[in-house]
Parts: C-alpha cells; structure tokens; sequence
C-alpha cells in the first residue's frame, strides 16, 4: 500500500504572512491588544488603590497663605537621646547663632515663607508631652540608635496618633556607636522597619551619626533642616476647629504694689505671648480659652504686635511699602535703605526669636522694646554696631548690665526700655506698673522716638508707651476719618512704630466720643494706623455708616435708623452730644416717635414679637401701588407688557436651551431693554452699559478692560459658579469625582473669604475676622493663680487653646473607649482617669457599659480585655468624633516604667445625664413546691417588696420561667410563684433585676503648670493605690472567688418494689431477679498456689510475651509508617495521574474538540451511528 | 474689661424673648433677661411666653429656667436640644406660628428628630400663619441645607377660640448649616396663594382671591390662589378666614404676605390688602421679606467659619433688624459687615457675616 500523505493545503486567501494578518482590521492589532489582561488588571487595580489611598475627606485649610504661623516643630525623645544638641545645630544652620541653653520655644526664620518654631518636649513629663502632641506640626522623634524604641517614645506616638497625628520624622541618633558597620547597618534596617509600623509605611528615618563640636555633622543637619523646610502639613480636624497659642514669652502685669500690700498670694494678672495658630481669635474680649496645665480662663485682652520674627516675604511687603512712601513723598529720611531682595535667605533674615532663651536679645512689648545685650561673658567693651564706638546711650545700657539681677531668671527684670539716645533711660522693674505712669511724662518720651532708632537694630521693634487703662484711645475707630489718614502719610517712618503721638489724639474728631462709648474692646493701634494709610484713597461721604450705627448701643434703635436715613434736622449739634444726653433723647424720641409717621415707622414696630413687618395702611398702600412701575422689573417677564419684541421670545429660547448660564445673560438683557425701554434707572448691574456702549464702537483696550471687570464680578459670585459647574447631580459638570467637587467648592469658599476680608479697612477686618493665625499676639489674662508665675519654668511649653461653645459646658460625655493591648491592667469603673480631650486634661470617674441590645446601658466592672466598650464620664462637653487618650498616672514619682496610657477612645454623643444599670440578682429557694406553683423564702424581708414585684419574672437555675404571684401573710417576704413546669428543691430561684447607676460629678484638671514639681501632679488616688496606703485588703465575696468545683458523684437508690404490689403486676412487668448463688463455684472451692517449676514456667512465658508484644508492637509501628509513606506515594502518583490526565483531555480537544467545525456536528453523530 | 462679670449674658425687656432664649440655647452661654413689662399693668412674662418657655423645657435637656417671683426676671440655662416627639397645647392668646418658628432655628441641631405637635390657634394678625412658615421660612431653611423638613396642618383652628392642629417634622439633622450667598435680586416667576376659611362660606375665600387678582393682574406674571375650604370637624372651633400670597422665583426664594379676616371686613379688601402688602414687601426687600431676615441671618452667624453674603435691600433695615443684630452680637460676639451693593443702581446693601463655626455636637455618631 502505498502511503497516502496529507496533502498540502493551500491557503485561502494571500495574506498569509503575520505581519499582514495583524493588520486586517486596518489596524496593527497588536498595538493595541492587551498582551496580559491579568497583568493589566492587577496594575489597574494597583493604580487606582493607591489614588484611592492618596485622597482625605476634604477639609478645608484655614491657614492663611500669606503670612502663615510658624511651624511648630517638637523634637521629642527620651532623656539623653540628643534633642538639645538637634535644635542646636538646626538653631545654628539655620540663623548661625550658638545657643547655649534652650528654654521655651525657639522661633527662627527658614525660608522665604516659612518660620519654625523649635519646641523641646520635656523627656520626663507626660503632660507635656500630651501637651505638644496636640499642637505639633511636625514632631522630630529622636530615637537611640543604640536602644531603639523606649518607652517615651511609643508613649508619644499613641499619643500623637489620637490627638490628629502630626507628620513625624525619625532622627535616629548614637549611630556613632556601633563597632561593627554589619551590626549598624542591621539596626538601622530593625529601627526603619519598627518605625514604618509605628507611623506609616516608607516614613523617613534621619541617621545622625556623631557630635562634632556639640553638634551633629554639619551634612546631615543640612539633609533634615532641607527637609523639614519643603514639608507640607495637612490640615488636622481640632486644629482647624480652634485657635491656639504656644506661648514664647510671658510676663506678669500685675500691679507691684498689690502684691506688697496683699502679699505673694494674689491672683495675678499675666500677659501670654506668642503666635496664633488654627482658627482666627475673636476679637471681642471674654473669648474663653484653656491654659493647659493651668484652667480655663476668658480673655481679658488681646493685642496684635508687630512680628518679631517677620518672614523674608512680609518685610519685603512692608519694604516695598515704604519704598512706594519714600517715592510719594522724597526721601525725607534715608534711614532704612531700600533692600533688593535675593532668591537666597541673606544673613539679616535669618532672624531668632526666642525669649525665654537668651538669644536673639530684642523684646516687644505692647509699650516697650526689651534689648537683651546678652550675657555676661559678652564682651562689654564692643558696640551693638560692629565697628562703632559706644554711644552715650549704649554705655548706660550695658552699664545697667552689671545689675546682678540675670535676665532669663526673673521676668520682671528683663530688660531695658530704652527711649531716643538715652536722654530717657529706664531700668525697668516690674513692667506692669510703667503704664500707669502719667501720660505726660509717655507723650514727651514719643515725641522724641524716632531719633534714637538708628542705633539700633534692624527689626521693627519701636516701643511707644501706651497706657494700660487708656481704652478710650484704643477704642478710637480710626478708619473712617480723613483726619487719620493724613496722619498716616506724615510719618511713614513710623509705620509699625509709633502711632500714638499727640497729633494723632488730636485729630480724633469729636464725634467720636460716641464710637469710645459704645464698644469696649480694644482695637489694634498699630493696625489701624496701616488701616489709615492703605485707605488713603478712599473717600467717604461725611455720613453715618450703618455699620458702624448698628453696634452702637447707647444709641436706640429708631434712632439709629432716623440717623442713618439722614432724617435728623438737627444733625451735627445732635451728634455731639453727650452719650447722656442722648440716652435722654431716647426717651424722649419715643413719644415724639407716636406722631412721627413720615419715615413710616411708629413704635408698633418696637414689638419685635410681632412676625407681621410693618406695612402703610391701606389707603396709602392703594395710592403707592396704583402704579407698578417701580417694581416692575422684579417680575419675569416684565418687559412682555412694555414691549413685545422678538428679543425677548429669543431670550427664552436660549433659557431652554443653555439653562442657568444663559439665564443670567437673559437677566441682564431685560435690564437693557429696561433701561431703553422704560427708563427706569433700576437695572441690576453693569452690563447694561456694556451693552450700550458697544454700540458706540469700542477699541480693543477697552474692550478687554470691559470684559475683565465682567470676569471679576463673576469670580466671586458662588451662585453663578454652582449654577455653572458646582451642581452636584448634574453628571457633566466639570468635576470627575465627588472630591474634586468639593475641594474646588471649597477653594471657591476661602477665595470669597479673602476677597470679602480684604475688601475691609483692617480694624473692621479685625473685628469681623478676629486676630488670624500668623499674628504675633498679646493676650492678658485676669485672675490667674499666683503659683503658674511664681512656679514657672520655661522648659515646660505653656499652651493656650480657644474654647468653642460647646466645650464650655459640662455634662456626661459617652465614649468609645478601648484599654491600650500594651497597659498591663484592666481598667475599674470609678477608678480616676486622666483623659486629654480636646485641650483639657482631667481626672475624672469613668463608669463603663456596654450595650445590651440598645435596650439598656449596663455598667461593666471593669473593661474588656480586647474590644471596645462604652466610657460615661463627667465633664467639659467636646463634640462628637473627637478623640482622646486616658492615663492613670501622670506623675514621675508614682509610674513603674509600664506603658503609661491606659487607654484610647472616641467620643459618641454628649447629654446633660445618663442612664447606667448594672444587674442585681435577687435569688430565693423554694420550700414547698406543688405542681406549678411554688413558695419561695429568702428573696425579700418584707411583704412591701414583694408587692412592688408583683408580676416580675423570675427563673430558675435550671432555665424553668416563671412570675411572682402573690406574697404571703405569714413569713415575711416569702411569696408564692408559678412556674412553666414542676421546679425541683434544689433549683435556685433567681430575679433578674436592673439598678440605676449615677455618675459621680467629679471633674479634677491636671494642673501640673502650676506645681512647683510639674512632673509630680497627684490626683486622686486609684482604689489600688489607696488599698494599698491604708492596707486595706481587697474586698472579696468568697462567694465570687474560684473555687475547684468538686461534684460528688450521684447516687441513685434502687428502685424497691413492695411485695404486695409486685405480687400484683402482671407477669410481663414482674421485677425478675436471680437468686443468690448458693453453691460454691470451682474456683471459690480451690486455692491455688503456685510454685516451683510452674511459677518459673509461667514467669518465663510472661517474659517471653512481653518481649515478642514489644517486638510486635515496634513492627507496626513501623508497618504503620511505611504504609504512610506509601499512601503519601499514591496520592502522589495519583495526582500525577490526574494531571497527565487532565494534559492529555487538554491535548485531545486542543486537537480535536475544536478542529471540528460548528456545522459538522451531526455528521459526527451520523458516523457514529 | 474685667473679668468679674455676671455670669450671665444679660437682657432688658420683653422685646425679642423668644429670639434670646434659641440664642442663648444655640450659643449655650446662659442668659438674664430682666425688667420684662415691669413698667406694664401687668408685670412680668405673659402666658405664652411661659408657654413658650415649658416647650423649650420639653425640647431640651438640662435647660434650667428660674423665674423670678414677679415674673420680671428670668435666668435661663440653656442645656443641649433633644428633640424627639411632644404635644404642646399652645395657649389661645398666641397662634401656633408663635411657637412653630422658633423651632425652626433648633431643629436641626438636635439630638433626635423633630415632631412636634401644636394645638391651639393657626392664625392671628400678627404672627406667623401656617403658611408664612410652610412657604415662607421653610424654603430659608432649605438654603441652608435642612431638606426635610415639613409642616403638616391636620386641622386649622382660627381665632378666638382655636382648635387648630398643625406637625412640625424635621427630619434632616445637619451638623453645620451651608455658607449661603445670594448677591442678585432674584427675578420673581409666578405669585402663588393660598386663601382658606374655616366654618364660613366658601363664596367668601372666592371673593378674597378675586380681591388679591384684581390687583396682582397688572403686574404680568402668573398668579396662582388656590382655594383652601375647611368644613367639619377640622375645622376648628372659631370661623375666619384669610389670604396667603408668596412670590415665587427660581432660585427658590419666597417672599410673602398674609392678612387675615376679621368679623365685618370686606373679604375683596383681605385679598387685595394681601396683594399690596406683598407687592410693598417685595418693593422692601431684595432677597428675601423682612420677617424672613432673623432666621435667614441667624443661620448664617452660626454657619463655618466662612463668610456668607446676602443681599438686603435698604428698606429692610429697620429697628428690629437693628436689635437682632444687636442681641446676635451681644451673645456670639459676632458683627455683621454691611457694605453697600456694588450695583450702582440700587440702594442694596450686602450683609456679609462670618460663620461661628458652630457645629452640632448634640448629635450621636453612628
């Protein structure tokens, strides 16, 4: 036969080569297939988990771009782990100046528009680290390289984590240490990866190798301050809710003389200084706020100073300022040359502030200006101005050095106040009591100021006296008046220095007095002279403003209006009276008021109850409105009546078709129309001109002038915007996702407030917006206890933070709460806890419950091992979502080394009271039983009770339900009860019952501030720690204790059948039973002994049996292995079998389940056949 | 400036009672309001404002209230809004309006939903009729991101002797109210009305509707009164009757007008007395009606701390816009910016205020 080959087949069509079949689509296939779908899904999904990961709930950022506080950056750390030696040699990179002790923050300039605040947590004290966790921007976790983690260190890191979580930066230290580079470069990779589970995967860990000089290598500080100056901080919830302070500076003002005559005891009146960070202050005094530390206190006072430490960017504002002054009007005074500025920080930026350190050595006062020349080892001999000999007044100054009082020691002593070339030379005590120096002797000094500038430093640090009392000038609203802004350009010189001389006082007009009267807060003097000359140009109308009138409470209400509408005849003599005789005016307006009726108000109206507004009477409401005119142009569709033309009809369209947009332009077309039309001048904005002079032939410049006020009177119409792309439900509007949506919302939200804000003369800026985060601020303080001055250390940071309405209120607060997994004990219900909620820190009596079914709030004993359960604790009401941490133990002395932070938690809901029960079992035991009902004793003493449990259920041990009926007469407080079944005597009856648990009102703030030993503050003991003072053993029901349950086994007695009755069953149920044997058996009969040749046998074979089972035993043990591993082998192979199997089907159909085409299947079938 | 101040925020008369006590319950600084009426015959609180007080009661928790022995004098101590259903049997000399609308400024700031129920009197000349607040001050809400919010009336009960049964619902409990700007006079699109009678002739709410057309027909836009007739048993226990007329625009603000009839009036001069009065209110105002400015201005002191702008027309500032902001500033502290309108051609102001941040922290989470 001969071999028949498959012959060649042809191929069907001539695109046979690959590269040609890829591109019948008329396209290169390939180019875009996917080669490996799962690949591409896997790194889909990847990309857009980790876009996802990237997004926050948008919050907005209440942080002002321009000018914005200084960054608090903490250097954290246990003891002796080089946070000194850190800020030292940022301190020193940043601004070249050695310091020689840290104490209190340290504020330097970083960048062009960026300030650092440089903190020192204190290593050994728990409240401040709480304290610093909460303010932080950035906290610097400096950690030895040689321990790793300490205790301090997790310690704060908990605590940063449920205070918002500040960015954190490693900074491993001693690296230097290590012999070895294996073992270091091993611990660096355990410290990096025990860092990246504490914080975040990938944070950044700084090596820091050795100390050069007291300081770290010059590189590696360059690498972090690098760093740390392009870091960009989110917005942290709390931060963003409140405004807050790290005081730098703080000073006692009370009045010496109170303190002599009532001794050291006496509240103090205390002036907290430092940058406002968060939310703006409000300006109005009274603000409530929180000293940490210390209490709650409302302020007294506050006040914007000029910038200490001003950014590169503000002063180049302000130069240019002046600069644009000097050219106005010719250098009259060429003292401050006009800088260029660099793109680098030149060296007279690097500015320092940090006064309770010694450095820097310029204090500001509200009144005064304090220069530190520094310590005594400075040499004495050299001028301020290197390369200058000692003026006259430099060598009084340094003289007054050999005072041996030393400067950072004792507050009062600061410093100097110096006045114009030392003619006026004070050695300054106490700095509270110079304000109350007569105002003659203040006016003299300022007249003479500005001479003795020029000897000086740089900074803008001119002092003008001010008296403390004097808020009558304080209060003087400058900005409306002419008067102020000619004052303004006079001294330009001046700008932040002095804007209280006497021609200032003079040109307040007199019909201010009213203005002083009316409000009492201060006003910013140094803002408002800006105030005065940026509203140079602006010219207003000798008339009342209304906003202004509205706040003004000694005057009445109508009267404002009649003011204001300008319907007061007697206008200027009026305005000048006296707040008095205006209060008499006010009562006399009221009855001129009745017959008054031409401005359409009469005292109807004073009847604010009244929802109806006032309205003419009829009949002249008939004659008004005869004619519509004048409103005509509120109504749709107005025009239709006047004239009917097919603009109009086309306006209308255009509304269908392009909605909202298109709308507004149809508004502004009816305005023109109106305008030609009707004449009525009401048209609603400045496009009808637009309109109108586009007929005339505009050229381009003006055209493009035209349209960008067009652009910028829509830039801040939010309506128009949201009409246009912020509506939410409309799928095409230009937002791809919900958060884009809202963060342009947002964005477009700060812009208006920005817009709105500037648009405002500073002071009423100020009293809209309050003092905003960046300003360098004063704050005085009433009533503070005497021992946070007397006790003060600067090494402990004081932290002030605004209160919001809600915190001020007390009540229960219901919580979250979880014991922390590494705090050794449970936690006791009313055992104290300190809790850092929101600023305070407080000792207070948690109780904890759990849920039972959201029927009721049952208290717990103690917390739960590993869950969450519900906190109720008395105190300062925060809101909901806040987060906090609770510790036993704050002081030193009393901490075993443990981890100190009990435990963490999140506040659910706030209420005035609360509803706790905890169970109480009331058990009894039956004595008679019948067959449902039973008796029962020992529940109740007394038939009353009973009575009041008439109904309730009760249950046995077993689980039988049942009710108390009735009580009994007899033995008090037994009763009769019935049950589902028959309860047995021995069943244990219990009644489960609920009792009110009440929270104990105790609310104790840890005021450490105020200690003499801040780290020792001691609050209420915890029910261990007092058992244990007083050796008080722990209570203990023996009933509750653990006990070995011993079950003695049951014994059931036979079932005995009397004889009559057995003799009585039928046969079936007959009891039967064997008699007892009586013969002896075969074995009974004989007793074996065994002996010699037997007993040999029969130990002999014993032996041999133990030796062959053992032997068996081995041999099956073995077998038993084998057969394991032979079943392991055949299970294998069966796998094998299985996928060769599996292969082999795979290959069949590759090749012939799929060659045969579709239609050739029931040929196949037909063959099979 | 000292710090030994009086606890205490403190008031004098009887004017604005009710606007202090939901100030000083939304700010939770306690207030004293002293020398009420203690000129007057009749010295000290009227029965609807300890009425008011007993609902307040009954909607908060921990409020304390002391009132002094003449009644002259009343320490108020706001505690946190609760909510929740009640019954409040208003008294006959105050409509339920007067009770109903300072709800408005606490509902959604509570810890439970509101529904609320109120007996009494729907109507009066000089409070908030049902629908003043279903068409007038429920909208001002909605701006303000409260969306569920509903008044039901089950039974209408006219003055003297009342009868009348209306629900308040407030289901939307928000956290914060929305930052609110409305710089145009919005264009009005259709007036719409509502003319009803209890236990009269029907024929007479027809003739008020031909009275309020009559003068609405020049002004060229749709006008809508609907006719509202309650007959039987829920129609209260006094007959009367009364006009209800809003402005409708697009943006969905109202403002609106209401009279109602007494015994012997011409019910064609209720209805055009209606019309002119809205045609007046509208001339005031720019935005919204005057007796919509306190709820609209309240919401916006306690918005975020972002500056909201509301566009008022001159004629709206008057004595009690001039108190409210007064008593607003005297509790939050907060001023009002008035500046006036950009527009050269009208005598608008724009109210500019910056929000309290306040948030409502009564509410649980979830």
């Amino acid at each position: 036969m001969e071999q028949s080959n498959k012959p060649h087949r042809k191929s069907r069509d001539n695109k046979s080569t690959a590269k040609k079949k890829l591109h019948t689509q008329g396209h290169n296939a390939k180019a875009f297939a996917v080669s490996a779908p799962g690949k591409m899904a896997r790194q889909m999904q990847r990309s857009s988990d980790k876009n996802e990961k990237k997004l926050h709930v948008p919050m907005v950022d209440r942080t002002p771009d321009d000018d914005p506080p200084p960054v608090i950056v903490c250097v954290v750390g246990p003891p002796g782990t080089g946070k000194t030696t850190l800020i030292k040699s940022l301190v020193r990179r940043m601004t070249k100046t050695t310091l020689t002790e840290i104490k209190g923050p340290i504020t330097v300039v970083s960048g062009k528009n960026r300030r650092l605040t440089f903190l020192e947590c204190p290593a050994d004290d728990l409240n401040s680290m709480i304290d610093v966790a909460k303010i932080a921007d950035l906290v610097l976790l400096m950690i030895d390289g040689n321990f790793g983690f300490e205790m301090e260190t997790m310690e704060f890191l908990n605590l940063a984590q449920h205070h918002g979580m500040p960015r954190v930066l490693g900074v491993a230290t001693h690296l230097d240490l290590f012999k070895s580079q294996s073992t270091l470069r091993a611990s660096k990779k355990r410290l990096k990866h025990r860092f990246w589970t504490e914080v975040y995967q990938g944070a950044k860990l700084f090596y820091l190798s050795g100390v050069i000089n007291g300081r770290y290598p010059d590189r590696e500080i360059l690498n972090l301050s690098r760093f740390i100056s392009v870091m960009k901080f989110r917005p942290l919830k709390w931060r963003n809710e409140h405004p807050y302070l790290l005081a730098d500076r703080i000073t006692d003002l009370t009045h010496p003389d109170l303190i002599q005559s009532k001794g050291k005891q006496i509240d103090r009146k205390i002036a907290l200084y430092g940058y406002l960070h968060g939310t703006p202050l409000p300006s109005v005094g009274g603000t409530k706020v929180h000293i940490a530390g210390v209490g709650d206190f409302s302020i007294s006072q506050v006040e914007k100073l000029p910038d200490p430490c001003p950014t590169p960017a503000f002063q180049q504002k302000l130069d240019e300022y002046e600069r644009l002054k000097l050219k106005e009007e010719g250098s009259n005074s060429s003292s401050t040359p006009t800088v260029r500025r660099r793109k680098r920080l030149d060296d007279k930026d690097k500015l320092i502030y940090a006064p309770m350190s010694d450095v820097g050595g310029v204090l500001m006062d509200k009144d005064a200006v304090y220069i530190d020349i520094g310590s005594k080892k400075v040499n004495n001999s050299q001028s301020f101005v290197p390369g200058q000999e000692k003026g006259q007044g430099e060598q009084l100054v340094t003289s007054l050095q050999k005072v041996d009082r030393s400067i950072a020691e004792n507050f009062k002593n600061v410093g100097l106040q110096i006045f114009s070339n030392g003619i006026e030379l004070h050695k300054v005590d106490k700095k509270g009591e110079e304000e109350e120096e007569d105002a003659n002797e203040e006016e003299e000094i300022n007249s003479e100021l500005d001479q003795g500038r020029s000897s000086l430093r740089k900074p803008k640090i001119y002092g003008k006296s001010v008296q403390e009392d004097d808020l009558d000038i304080d209060n003087l609203p400058s900005d409306e008046d002419e008067d102020d802004n000619v004052d303004g350009d006079k001294e330009l010189e001046l700008v932040e220095i002095d804007f209280h001389d006497q021609n200032d006082e003079k040109l307040v007009p007199e019909t201010d007095s009213e203005f002083e009267l009316s409000d009492g807060e201060n006003e910013e003097t140094w803002e408002r002279a800006m105030a005065g000359k940026l509203n140079n140009e602006i010219k207003r109308k000798r008339r009342w403003n209304i906003g202004k009138l509205i706040y003004m409470e000694n005057i009445s209400p109508d009267d404002c209006i009649r003011r204001w509408r300008g319907e007061d005849e007697e206008d200027e003599e009026d305005l000048e009276e006296s707040d008095i005789e205006d209060d008499e005016d006010f009562f006399k307006k009221k009855q001129t008021n009745n017959t008054d009726s031409k401005n359409g108000q009469n005292t109807e109206i004073a009847d604010l109850e009244k929802f109806i507004p006032y309205f003419d009477t009829f009949e002249k409401l008939v004659e008004k409105w005869s004619d519509l005119s004048s409103i005509r142009n509120r109504f749709i569709g107005s025009t239709r009546s006047n004239s009917a033309d097919d603009s109009n009809s086309m306006d209308e369209e255009e509304e269908e078709v392009f909605g909202d947009f298109e709308d507004l332009e149809a508004d502004d077309q009816e305005n023109v129309e109106e305008e030609s039309n009707n004449n009525n001048n009401e048209s609603d904005d400045s496009f009808a001109d637009f309109e109108e002079e586009e007929k005339k032939d505009l050229t381009m410049e003006e055209e493009r002038k035209l349209n960008a006020e067009k652009k910028e009177k829509f830039r801040l119409q939010f309506e128009i915007e949201e009409g246009d792309n912020f509506k939410e439900d409309d799928p095409d509007n230009e937002y791809d996702t919900w958060y884009e949506l809202q963060k342009a919302k947002m964005a477009k939200q700060l812009e208006i407030n920005k817009a709105e804000l500037e648009e405002m003369t500073p002071e009423q800026r100020q009293k809209i917006e309050g003092f905003k985060a960046g300003s360098y601020v004063r704050i005085v303080f009433d009533d503070v206890p005497m021992e946070f001055i007397e006790n003060f250390e600067p090494r402990f940071p004081i932290i002030m933070g605004g209160l919001l309405p809600t915190e001020l209120k007390f009540g229960v607060v219901k919580a979250r709460l979880r014991r922390h997994r590494w705090h050794k004990k449970i936690l006791k219900t009313n055992d104290p806890l300190v809790l850092s909620l929101g600023w305070r820190r407080f000792q207070t009596l948690p109780i904890y419950t759990t849920s039972d079914s959201r029927t009721r709030t049952r208290m717990l004993k103690y917390t739960p091992e590993h869950t969450y359960c519900n906190a109720n604790f008395y105190g300062p009401l925060c809101a909901p979502n806040t987060p906090f941490c609770g510790v036993q133990i704050v002081a030193n002395s009393d901490t075993s080394g443990g981890f100190r932070i009990a435990a963490t938690g999140v506040v659910e809901e706030i209420d005035v009271d609360v509803e706790i029960v905890k169970k109480l079992k009331l058990i009894g035991y039956p004595y008679k039983i019948f067959k449902n009902t039973a008796f029962i004793k020992d529940m109740f003493s007394s038939a009353m009770e009973v009575a009041r449990f008439e109904g309730a259920q009760i249950k046995t041990v077993s689980g039988i339900r049942g009710e108390i009926k009735r009580a009994l007469s007899k033995p008090e407080g037994y009763f009769r009860a019935t049950f589902e079944d028959k309860i047995l005597m021995s069943d244990i009856i219990i009644l489960r019952s609920w009792y009110p648990v009440h929270i104990k009102r105790f609310y104790n703030p840890v005021t450490s501030l105020l200690l003499k030993q801040k780290t020792e503050w001691k609050g209420v003991r915890l029910t261990g720690q007092i058992r244990a003072a007083l050796n008080i053993p722990t209570p203990s029901n023996p009933d509750s204790a653990y006990k070995k349950i011993e079950r003695s086994d049951r014994h059931f007695n036979g079932l005995k059948v009397p004889k009559s009755i057995q003799k009585e069953l039928p046969f079936k149920s007959q009891i039967h039973q064997m008699k007892p044997q009586k013969k002896k058996t075969y074995m009974a009969k004989r007793a074996v002994v065994l002996g010699g040749e037997e007993k040999k046998a029969r130990s002999f074979i014993q032996k041999v049996l133990t030796v062959s089972r053992a032997k068996e035993e081995k041999r099956k043990a073995k077998k038993a292995d084998q057969r394991k591993e032979r079943l392991k082998r055949l299970a294998k192979a069966e796998e094998e079998k299985l996928q060769k199997d599996k292969e082999k089907k795979k290959e069949f159909f590759a090749k012939n389940g799929k060659k045969r085409p579709y239609g050739d299947d029931d040929g196949g079938a037909r063959k099979k056949r | 400036m000292s710090s030994k101040k009086s606890p205490f925020k403190v008031f004098q008369g009887s004017q604005n009672f009710r606007l202090r006590v939901i100030l000083s319950i939304l700010s939770g600084k306690p207030i004293k309001i002293e020398k009420i009426r203690s000129d007057d015959l009749n010295p000290g609180l009227k029965d609807f404002e300890v009425s008011f007080l007993r609902l307040i009661e009954a909607v908060t928790n921990g409020s304390s209230i002391e009132i002094s022995y003449t009644g002259t004098t009343i320490i108020f101590k706001p505690g946190i809004i609760v909510g929740g259903s009640y019954t409040h049997n208003c008294p006959t000399s105050k409509p339920v309006g007067y009770f109903v609308e300072p709800m408005l400024y606490l509902a959604p700031f509570s810890k439970k939903k509101f529904s609320l129920l109120f007996r009494g009197v729907t109507a009066s000349h000089n409070d908030a009729g049902i629908e003043a607040i279903k068409w007038g001050l429920l909208p001002i809400l909605e701006k303000f991101g409260v969306r569920e919010c509903a008044l039901h009336t089950l039974k209408r009960g006219s003055p003297p002797l009342g009868g009348g049964e209306v629900h308040l619902v407030v289901d939307s409990l928000i956290a914060q109210p929305i930052t609110m700007h409305e710089l145009d006079r919005p264009v009005i699109t259709a007036i719409k009305g509502v003319a009803y009678s209890t236990r009269v002739s029907p024929s007479l709410v027809n003739r008020m509707i031909d009275g309020a057309k009559k003068v609405l027909k020049d002004i060229g836009c749709e006008v809508n009164i609907t006719a509202d007739v309650w007959r039987g048993e829920n129609s209260g226990k006094s007959p009367g009757w009364g006009i209800t007329l809003v402005s409708e625009t697009k943006k969905n603000w109202y403002i609106f007008a209401e009279c109602i009839g007494d015994a012997g009036d011409v019910p064609e001069d209720i209805g055009s007395k209606a019309a002119y009065h809205l045609l007046e209110e509208i001339s005031n105002s720019a935005v919204i009606g005057r007796n919509q400015l306190p709820l609209a201005i309240v919401y916006m002191v306690i918005g975020k701390e972002d500056i909201g702008r509301l566009r008022i027309a001159k004629g709206q500032i008057d004595e009690k816009f001039i108190i409210l902001l007064r008593d607003i500033k005297h509790i939050f502290g907060t001023e009002v910016f008035l500046k006036e309108c950009p527009d050269p051609d009208s005598d608008d102001y724009i109210i500019t205020i910056k929000g309290i941040g306040f948030t409502n922290a009564n509410k649980k989470i979830a």
